[in-house]
């Protein structure tokens, strides 16, 4: 259960820092780190480099991300920029461009 | 419509802005002006560095900045504002502590930077006002006993307070106010940001 919801309709400018799970539903700029799951809903805009452990992404992204565990672009995905995890998915149905690094 | 409750959680902290149309609960920490055209929760663990404006804003954790409401703002038990309220409804909860200019009723529309000559002047008139009634009431008191001593006595008394009231006033224009007292919550989260920012 994530404890911090940005909703549609909320901007956050700025950096956001937490120890729990993040939902992004609303527009975030600037930096988004957490330590537990990030997800990026369909709908949220993201101009934000992220840092989290696993990170679900189905929204638009602008930004580097970073994961401890995994990152999943879900379809309906737009990400750009570049992708550093020990697992990657992309669905069939996300757009991205970047760079992907899988720790190889 | 679930996805427009939005959440800054416990552990959570923003630094920058929060802006939007929605309703915004906040129980973590946010340093950086709330602006939002829903209602404003700062809950219990809630803390704010920063001014907050919305619709009904609802307190029950720390606020170190101005307070604006577009139709309340409710302070309730546990809130600890330093800073400006402005709403067309304000309360304050017993248990609520608030240090600032506090201004119910019209609509809002100038910044509280509006409110802050008032603010500063209202606690100017009391002060003067006293220091008029002092010395009408010494007065007759050395007139009768001695006519030589009085008014050398009643100068010296009149001057000094005349130099505590001229020392109130300027002091008024600003510093008046009362220093804001150090909201030991606020405080410590600072810490705790800086010490997590130190590893």
């Amino acid at each position: 259960m994530a404890s911090t919801v940005i909703g549609a309709g909320i901007t956050v400018e700025g950096d956001i820092t937490t120890d729990e799970d993040v939902v992004v539903a609303g527009t975030v700029r600037g930096k988004l780190s957490a330590k537990e799951g990030i997800t990026i809903e369909h709908g949220a805009t993201v101009e934000a480099d992220i840092v989290g452990g696993s990170l679900t992404i189905a929204g638009a992204l602008t930004g580097n991300v970073t994961a401890t565990e995994r990152v999943d672009l879900q379809s309906g995905a737009r990400v750009i920029g570049n992708v550093k995890a020990s697992r990657v998915t992309i669905a069939d149905g996300a757009q991205f461009k970047g760079n992907v690094d899988m720790d190889v | 419509m679930a996805g427009s409750i939005s959440v800054i959680g416990r552990t959570t902290r923003v630094h920058g802005r929060v802006t939007g149309a929605v309703d915004l609960e906040v129980q973590g920490f946010v340093e950086g002006d709330i602006a939002v055209g829903g209602d404003v929760t700062v809950d219990v663990h809630g803390m704010v560095g920063a001014g907050v404006r919305g619709r009904r804003l609802v307190v029950r954790g720390a606020v170190k900045g101005d307070l604006v409401g577009e139709e309340a703002v409710s302070l309730e038990d546990g809130a600890r504002v330093v800073g400006d309220v402005r709403a067309p409804r304000v309360t304050i909860a017993p248990g609520a502590l608030v240090r600032g200019f506090v201004q119910t009723g019209e609509a809002v529309e100038s910044p509280s930077r509006a409110a802050r000559p008032q603010s500063a002047a209202r606690p100017a008139s009391p002060a003067p006002a006293k220091t008029m009634a002092a010395p009408p009431a010494r007065a007759p008191a050395p007139t009768p006993a001695a006519a030589v001593p009085a008014p050398a006595a009643k100068p010296a008394v009149r001057q000094t307070e005349a130099m505590t009231a001229v020392g109130g006033v300027t002091a008024n224009s600003l510093p008046r106010r009362p220093p804001p007292p150090v909201v030991p919550a606020l405080k410590k989260a600072k810490g705790q940001v800086a010490k997590r920012k130190e590893r």
